[in-house]
């Protein structure tokens, strides 16, 4: 592993920063003592499980659950009207389109008609996991089958079935996106690249913890105790609040350990409403511990999304113009966290490259499918897709060279902070360097004569670059992009660092990881703060939102917690700093920004003879204060709580133009893919990926995170595919039929990395963890690569089957020069 | 998905297993449980107990009978059967199918006894132990009987097992001198469901093939063996040209293939055609070479 020279930053001395510490979760997790949503025992815990549609749209005409009361330890249940009767509708981002009701979407099926495979109608409680289960098959729903619409093309047209009748219409959003000048381009440009279309497919990140919700209700009190893994436990507050008609302030929702979200478990909301009102009719603790099937039903898809009429404007010379495409993005039956997607994917408008133009025309479109939710390089993933696999299309078709081709037009170091054509600011990076780095680690000059080695041999081997950007830290005030009249922007996260009564440290965020380490990388910004060491730093798991570490827009998404959750905790370390200095200047005798923090001491700077450790100070504050100058007693807490906020400015809503995200790490990938040229079987031969998010905090977490998105991208590229048969019928509603990658799947990562520090963040590093989808960028150029330009690689998803097709020349009429 | 209840008894002899499969109706064998426990929480399966054989020492082991056959035990696991020196002197193509079987954890459970009662068409066993010609020993309280895996297997997801009849073991008589054993499979990824799979016996004598078995997995009605393939093949002389024969002689109409989420039923077909000439050529290779 390779570094450049790291920037000096303002943490002052860095005993842990950057180091590769083991991390502290591990121990707890390897011996099996991790506490997941389902671990966790209640007294006279109840348990939730729910009816859910057979049908991808239909009319409900009538529930029976007569025969479920009479299963044994049955409880009670949710029917749709009692739901309705409960609550109001979830927030819809969009608002209603002009003149119509906003789309209805409850807890349990709303308006009578269930809208997608799976979709909850019936909550029954019962006292054991097994009764629910026996109970819920127990309900009789009767259906009157509606015609389904399963493709997102089909949705658009005048005689498709509408999914929401309030809304008239099945496009949830549509907006058009134009900056520069396309059509000047496309006159003027020596040559255009037209694609008819291009789809990326649907996928999901598997987390390892289904979903898991308990909540308890308490009457004396009026409050809900919701616990399971919240990714977003502040606006899943909210959520619930609104729909409930509930304070938010008597919702707490508290987070141990998480086994995976990658955004998806940002839709816990739902669920966790029709269990809460569960818990308060009945007046028992409830959980609903999905199962894998529940999970791949509705637990989050991914965005699918089809890219019509795709034009990229490339001049003799290799440059690249500009792009335009029609996007129709497939959110499923209920909008939930979207249309967000048709913001946020403008965080990386011109993604690796130079682009000066583009315009897009973009719908978000209501299909009989499950709802999709942010998922691991949420929305931007896509759009880079189409924009690389359009960077390698156009050099096949005009014989650049695909390396060349990328360098030339890349953004190139001397020009970050680079402005893009809507107004983002890619703080730094050097996209060059890192991918002469990620060729050296697949050998590519070898890797060329392999390929020239295996003609004739019924192999055939093909080499692919996958380019990416991973924006983090996003300005909220891109939904207004979506919707004008939504309050949200900027961004915020929330730290709190205490000194205990015993003299250690604890630090909580109100970031709640799911596997990121964050209880490793805080504790080592931390510990170099107060000049202690790894080992005294505690930090507790989890989130509370009854804890004042939250913000409105805590959680774990978005690529962000090195820059808003650590920049929280450097501000709230510093409180505390602030205070001990206060304490050991009065018991000291010295005034208190002569008192430094080193060793486990408050010393007097230049006398060594004059210092306190911080047991001292803490025994001092909580059980001497009255040895303490009232005025220093009356002002000291020991525990500094502060906000970390994202400098970010409003965009001009009519020119779609602004800063929308803080951080842009890079990643970019290259491999050498085999080719059975009978099966279309792929092998990854050879797999390199160069990471750049800027000063590294922790270089192990890191890699591991490298290694884990690309593990997923390899997976959605070659396995993972959440199908629809033309009835609506998901065909990969368990692991029989959706293959996650194992380990068995996986070539040997080679790792390498770039060091730009970003110039925006409290330390130089920026988010990371997404990783933009590379996998899936480099495997389809590297099938591109060994297919040559006879058939075209113009869907993401490339089992054996599509490679075999491509080889026979599929898809090449939609590819046209002009 | 969730389990639903059931009954769950654990005899301590094989005759006490066999008492209770008699006693009660619509008991299933539970072994390894790779297969059964799936099939429970998709409630595929409604058995009304499970009778776990799995620990039945009678059922577990790998010996060679005096005749110079290998005989494994139903419920030995496949990891078992991976290790075993006397497997893999005796019969390598089935050690190698153990050792090559999903992951280490499946391989630790599952038995080759499951694998073959559940005879699911994409299972692993089954095609291989109809090339074999294995004969499989199966006990109730009625006595016993042994039945060949023409006879045993008897279609997707069916045996001639009769209610109350627990196998024992598997047979495999020593192969003739020149006797080539191919098996070839594709997958989607290393540990999924093969999308097709041949295997092919070639018995040769003198550089003609005396006996040939060509049997298809992962189709229905798997194991499926090719008549008129294996009739092409005999007699013929074990040269390069034998895979075209065969190849001429696969009638493609034999063969039913259907879809799923991961391959159409054409390609499945295709696929089938590919590996049945790449395990033919193997054979012939390896005879040629031999």
């Amino acid at each position: 592993m390779s570094t450049t020279t790291q920037t000096s930053t303002e943490t002052g001395t860095r005993a842990w920063t950057g180091r590769a510490m083991p991390r502290k979760e591990d121990d707890r997790l390897l011996r099996a003592e991790g506490e997941f949503g389902d671990d966790t025992p209640i007294h006279r815990l109840g348990h939730v499980f729910f009816v859910r549609s057979p049908y991808a749209h239909a009319r409900i005409t009538g529930i029976d659950v007569s025969a479920a009361t009479r299963v044994p330890g049955y409880l009670g249940c949710l029917l749709p009207e009692e739901a309705a009767s409960l609550t109001e509708p979830f927030m819809e981002i969009q608002g209603p389109p002009e003149g119509a009701e906003p789309e209805v979407d409850r807890c349990l099926a709303g308006g009578g008609v269930v809208r997608f495979v799976g979709e909850p109608v019936v909550a029954v409680a019962a006292d054991s996991r097994e009764a629910a289960r026996d109970a819920a098959a127990a309900v009789a729903v009767d259906y009157e089958p509606l015609r389904p619409v399963v493709d997102a093309r089909d949705a658009v047209t005048p005689d498709a079935p509408v999914i929401h009748a309030q809304t008239k219409t099945n496009v949830a959003w549509e907006g058009l996106y134009d900056w520069g000048d396309v059509e000047f381009a496309l006159e003027h440009a020596d040559h255009v690249i037209s694609v008819d279309e291009l789809h990326f497919h649907r996928f999901s990140s598997t987390p390892l913890e289904c979903m898991v919700v308990t909540a308890q209700y308490d009457p004396g009190t009026d409050f809900f105790h919701i616990t399971g893994g919240c990714a977003m436990p502040q606006i899943t507050t909210l959520m619930m609040a609104s729909a409930m008609r509930h304070p938010a302030e008597r919702i707490r929702i508290v987070s141990k350990d998480i086994g995976g979200s990658f955004g998806v478990k940002i839709g816990m909301y739902v669920p966790a409403t029709a269990v809460a009102l569960l818990a308060r009719k009945l007046r028992r603790p409830l959980r609903w511990t999905e199962t894998r099937t529940e999970h791949h039903y509705m637990g989050g898809h991914g965005n699918e999304r089809w890219f019509r009429d795709v034009k990229l404007a490339v001049q003799d010379d290799g440059t690249v113009l500009g792009l335009t495409y029609e996007a129709l993005d497939d959110v499923g039956a209920y909008t939930r966290y979207e249309p967000l997607g048709a913001a946020i994917w403008t965080q990386v408008a011109n993604a690796a490259y130079q682009l000066k133009h583009l315009k897009v025309r973009y719908r978000s479109v209501y299909t009989n499918k499950g709802p999709v939710h942010p998922n691991r390089g949420y929305s931007r993933l896509q759009h880079m897709w189409v924009v690389e696999r359009m960077m390698d299309i156009a050099a096949h078709k005009l014989g650049f060279d695909p390396v060349g081709f990328r360098l030339k037009n890349y953004v190139q170091p001397n020009q970050y902070p680079y402005t893009t054509v809507n107004g983002c600011v890619y703080d730094s990076g050097d996209l060059p360097l890192s991918l002469r780095k990620a060729l050296d680690l697949i050998d590519y000059e070898d890797a060329r004569r392999l390929q020239e080695r295996a003609r004739g041999t019924g192999k055939r081997i093909g080499i692919g670059i996958g380019s990416t950007l991973d924006s983090g830290t996003n300005n909220f005030a891109q939904a207004r992009l979506i919707n004008p009249h939504l309050p949200f922007a900027g961004n915020t996260e929330g730290g709190l660092v205490r000194l205990g009564a015993d003299g250690t440290v604890y630090a909580v965020t109100g970031g709640v990881a799911f596997g990121q380490g964050h209880e490793t990388t805080v504790a080592q910004v931390v510990a170099d703060l107060l000049g202690l060491t790894y080992d005294d730093i505690t930090v507790h798991r989890g989130g509370d939102s009854a804890l004042s570490a939250q913000t409105g827009f805590s959680g774990s998404y978005a690529s962000q917690f090195a820059v808003t959750g650590i920049g929280a905790i450097i501000n709230a370390t510093r409180k505390l700093s602030h205070e001990i200095q206060l304490v050991a200047g009065a018991v000291l005798g010295a005034a208190p920004e002569d008192i430094v923090l080193e060793g486990g001491l408050a010393k007097v700077r230049d006398d060594a003879e004059r210092a306190l450790p911080f047991d001292a100070i803490a025994g001092i504050v909580h059980f001497a204060p009255g040895s303490l100058p009232p005025e220093v007693a009356d002002e000291v807490g020991l525990v500094g709580r502060a906000v970390y906020r994202a400098p970010f400015e409003l965009p001009d809503l009519e020119e779609k133009f602004g800063n929308l995200t803080l951080t842009y790490a890079t990643q970019i990938h290259a491999c050498v893919l085999e080719i059975d040229e009978e099966t279309g079987q792929t092998a990854i031969l050879r797999y390199g990926m160069v990471d750049d998010c800027g000063t590294p905090i922790n270089p192990m977490v890191i890699e591991g995170q490298v290694h884990g998105a690309t593990a997923h991208g390899i997976s959605a590229a070659l396995f993972e595919h959440f199908g629809y048969d033309a009835d609506g019928q998901l065909t990969a509603a368990n692991f029989y039929d959706y293959h996650a990658a194992t380990a068995y799947d996986m070539p040997s990562l080679r790792y390498d990395n770039v060091v730009s520090p970003s110039p925006f963040t409290p330390i130089g590093a920026k988010g990371m963890g997404e990783g933009g989808g590379a996998p899936l960028h480099a495997i389809c150029a590297a099938i591109q690569d060994a297919v040559g330009d006879h058939g075209m690689i113009l869907d993401s998803y490339n089992p054996p089957e599509h490679v075999l097709r491509a080889l026979r020349g599929a898809d090449a009429e939609k590819v046209k020069v002009d | 998905m969730i389990l639903p209840p059931v009954r769950y008894v654990r005899p301590q002899s094989v005759a006490e297993a066999a008492s209770l499969l008699a006693a009660i109706d619509g008991a299933a064998v539970l072994a390894g449980g790779q297969t059964m426990i799936n099939a429970l929480k998709l409630d595929l399966v409604q058995p009304t107990a499970l009778v776990d054989v799995h620990r039945l020492e009678e059922l577990r082991g790998i010996e060679v009978a005096d005749d110079g056959s290998l005989v494994i035990g139903a419920a030995t696991t496949y990891a078992e059967i991976a290790a075993s020196p006397v497997v893999r002197h005796h019969q390598p193509s089935v050690a190698d199918m153990a050792a090559g079987l999903v992951d280490r954890q499946v391989r630790n459970r599952g038995t080759i006894g499951g694998n073959c009662c559940l005879n699911d068409p994409t299972n692993n066993f089954p095609p291989l132990l109809t090339a074999l010609g294995a004969w499989f020993h199966i006990t109730s309280t009625a006595g016993w009987r042994s039945i060949t895996a023409d006879t045993l297997f008897a279609g997707s997801l069916a045996t001639a097992l009769r209610p109350g009849e627990l196998l024992m073991s598997v047979r495999l008589k020593p192969l003739p001198e020149g006797t080539r054993i191919v098996h070839r499979h594709l997958q989607l990824a290393a540990d999924s469901w093969a999308l097709a799979r041949v295997v092919v016996r070639l018995d040769v004598i003198d550089g003609r093939v005396e006996d040939a078995r060509v049997v298809l997995g992962a189709v229905p009605g798997s194991p499926l063996r090719l008549a008129t393939v294996e009739q092409a093949l005999l007699g013929h002389p074990a040269d390069t040209r034998l895979t075209d024969a065969a190849l001429t002689a696969f009638d493609e109409a034999d063969v039913e293939t259907v879809g799923d989420a991961h391959a159409s039923a054409a390609y499945r077909l295709e696929m089938t055609r590919v590996q049945l000439r790449r395990a033919l050529d193997d054979a012939v290779e390896r005879s040629v070479a031999a």
